[in-house]
């Protein structure tokens, strides 16, 4: 059985300053999986998700979404950037953030209302993070602010899910709660695409998996491809864990 | 009140509003120096434009000058894009050479130019008032005023219909991006307004006061709210209070309108410093205070709750074993005595069901950091307040 492709990435190269952080990459990523992207820091991870959301802009390459450029494809996309990436003292709450996800759906001037309202408090409960909608999200654990990045994502609607790291800094229990939603996600025929660093959860958590240094390494379903030679191929050192079925 | 009064504290009002929204903003993106850099470096844009127009209040030389801040911006990110030197550095490096540019070429021509460096950095209110715009022949007030009231205009068009991508793009650019709301052309946006009110600004009250009202007003609201359209409101408000009231301190110590609003900036900031009610220096000291003895109660309480043997909830032996100063345990004690916590019989200390109830439900709190837990209690104890 031939799956529909969700994103297609073509002969990308991608540099900072004339030096190549990407070489080369083709991809693609099945509708409908849960993948991880494995790989060491300054693997190109995160520069792999920005470029396929034209947050970077690639020196080569190209990348479609659902057979269509990205850049017509914003609504069936949805975003999680690091959560160090913002700065968690900006004047708002955590209501108001969840909201900010609606913005893409009303374009340019028009004003969110009612309806992006109860889309955004309908996400929080998802997450479970009602009781806090009108906290000042500086106010708010690391975990409770991940849930919120993740309500945010949720409130799009979309069909292609990119995370980069969110679990990085979170506690069992909204590591536990994330990896439910993101399954739940899966189960709904949305595929999810999620830079990973923890190796011994890969098999528990994802079916899919891209092994990325600079260069990809492979890709393909966890069961096949999640083994010590691709891991050593991809950090260099010899890797053993144990995979349990 | 004169005419001529009345129309400075309304240019003086209007500039600190104009500044006041895009200042919120650059605060926001910890962009402040960046207007410093701007404001001295539309120098040599205001000299060449008065070269061409021969008229310091011509729209082109306004578009003129604030190309040159949106210059200063491009060169600044140019150079720290090279990754040899950081973004203050940056700024440190191109705005005193393109404003040199302009003194040299102020100096250079100094006979047939009729602008000095002085004005510009400090500007001169009071004499905003005596160059009037006629039209066909009928005054109709002073040129400064017109332009400002006309670039207020235009920023406040702006913020209104841009409010949700400035908001979206400064907290998170990634976001912004992948949403499709360009975060580079509302970054160039936002430093084009700065450059506009900074040109058509200057001219009233100088390149040092434009920095002041950009930055200040919009400081001193963030210790005051968590909520930006509050923020906004409240930095427009401190602008058009230091304006005014720093109007009349100059006109009581006779000394410069320009510094005297920069004064007031400067005591309106450091009074929300010291007072604000939860970010100001005083409130953070009283509720660390109050949050050392809250902890302390929780924690003997605590130690009531754990403990049913009554050699452990003697007063002489919780002294010794919590480890606490006589002060301290005196003080925690009647504390907890003044809140029906704990009740003493024969020197040995019970907990009532208010403070087992308490106790239990501050432990709940804490744990799971969840508002619904401790909703009553918020307003006795300030540990809860977040």
């Amino acid at each position: 059985m031939k799956q529909k492709i969700a994103v297609q990435v073509d002969d990308l190269t991608v540099a900072y300053n004339y030096k190549p952080v990407l070489w080369d990459i083709d991809l693609e990523i099945p509708e409908g999986v849960l993948m991880a992207i494995v790989g060491p820091n300054g693997a190109g991870k995160s520069t792999l998700i920005k470029s396929i959301l034209g947050i970077l802009k690639p020196i080569a390459g190209s990348i479609s979404v659902y057979g269509k450029p990205y850049e017509k494809q914003r609504s069936l996309v949805a975003y999680v950037p690091q959560k160090g990436s913002v700065d968690w003292d900006f004047p708002t709450t955590a209501l108001d953030v969840v909201m900010m996800g609606t913005y893409g759906s009303l374009g340019w001037i028009k004003r969110p209302g009612q309806k992006e309202k109860k889309a955004a408090l309908e996400a929080l409960e998802k997450v479970g993070m009602l009781p806090f909608k009108n906290r000042q999200i500086s106010q708010l654990s690391g975990g409770q602010q991940q849930r919120i990045f993740l309500a945010r994502a949720l409130v799009q609607d979309a069909s292609i899910y990119f995370m980069d790291e969110p679990f990085q800094g979170v506690d069992a229990s909204t590591e536990i709660a994330i990896i439910n939603i993101l399954k739940a996600l899966r189960k709904a025929g949305k595929t999810v695409i999620v830079v990973h660093h923890d190796l011994q959860t890969v098999p528990e958590y994802f079916d899919w998996v891209t092994f990325l240094n600079v260069k990809k390494i492979a890709t393909g379903p966890v069961k096949d491809i999640f083994n010590d030679d691709n891991l050593t191929k991809t950090y260099g050192i010899n890797y053993k864990v144990s995979i349990q079925e | 009140m004169s005419n001529a009064q009345i129309e400075i504290q309304l240019i003086a009002s209007l500039v600190a509003i104009a500044c006041a929204i895009p200042g919120t903003f650059l605060v926001l993106r910890k962009m402040a120096m960046i207007s410093d850099a701007i404001s001295h470096s539309i120098l040599p844009g205001i000299v060449i434009g008065f070269f061409i127009t021969q008229d310091l209040n011509s729209p082109l030389l306004i578009l003129l000058a604030a190309l040159t801040g949106i210059i200063t911006v491009v060169l600044v990110e140019y150079i720290q894009k090279t990754g040899l030197v950081k973004e203050d550095t940056a700024i440190g490096l191109v705005f005193p050479i393109l404003f040199s540019i302009g003194v040299i070429l102020i100096a250079k021509n100094a006979n047939d130019v009729h602008l000095d460096v002085d004005a510009v950095l400090l500007g001169e209110l009071a004499f905003a008032p005596f160059d009037r715009l006629m039209i066909s022949g009928v005054d109709v007030g002073p040129k400064s005023l017109w332009i400002i009231g006309s670039i207020l205009v235009i920023t406040i068009g702006l913020l209104i219909a841009f409010f949700k991508e400035l908001k979206v793009s400064t907290f998170d650019a990634g976001l912004a991006a992948s949403l499709g709301f360009s975060p580079a052309i509302l970054h160039y946006g936002l430093m084009t307004v700065s450059s506009v009110t900074t040109v058509g600004a200057f001219d009233a009250v100088g390149a040092i006061l434009v920095v002041a009202l950009m930055i200040a007003p919009a400081a001193t609201a963030y210790l005051l709210t968590t909520n930006l359209k509050r923020m906004l409101v409240y930095s427009v408000c401190f602008g058009i209070f230091s304006a005014i009231s720093g109007y009349w301190l100059a006109h009581w110590l006779d000394a410069s309108i320009a510094g005297s609003i920069t004064t007031m900036l400067g005591l309106l900031f450091l009074t929300v410093y010291l007072f604000a009610p939860n970010k100001g220096i005083i409130a953070v000291l009283y509720r660390e205070k109050q949050q050392r003895t809250e902890v302390l109660l929780i924690t003997f309480l605590l130690h009531l709750k754990n403990h049913n043997d009554e050699r452990e909830r003697h007063v002489n032996h919780l002294n010794e074993h919590i480890n606490w100063q006589k002060v301290r345990s005196k003080t925690i004690l009647d504390l907890a005595l003044k809140n029906n916590m704990i009740s003493i019989g024969n020197k040995i200390v019970s907990l009532t069901e208010k403070g087992d109830e308490f106790t239990t439900q501050a432990i709940d709190y804490i744990i799971t950091n969840e508002d619904a837990q401790i909703e009553h209690m918020k307003d006795d104890f300030f540990l809860f307040r977040g």
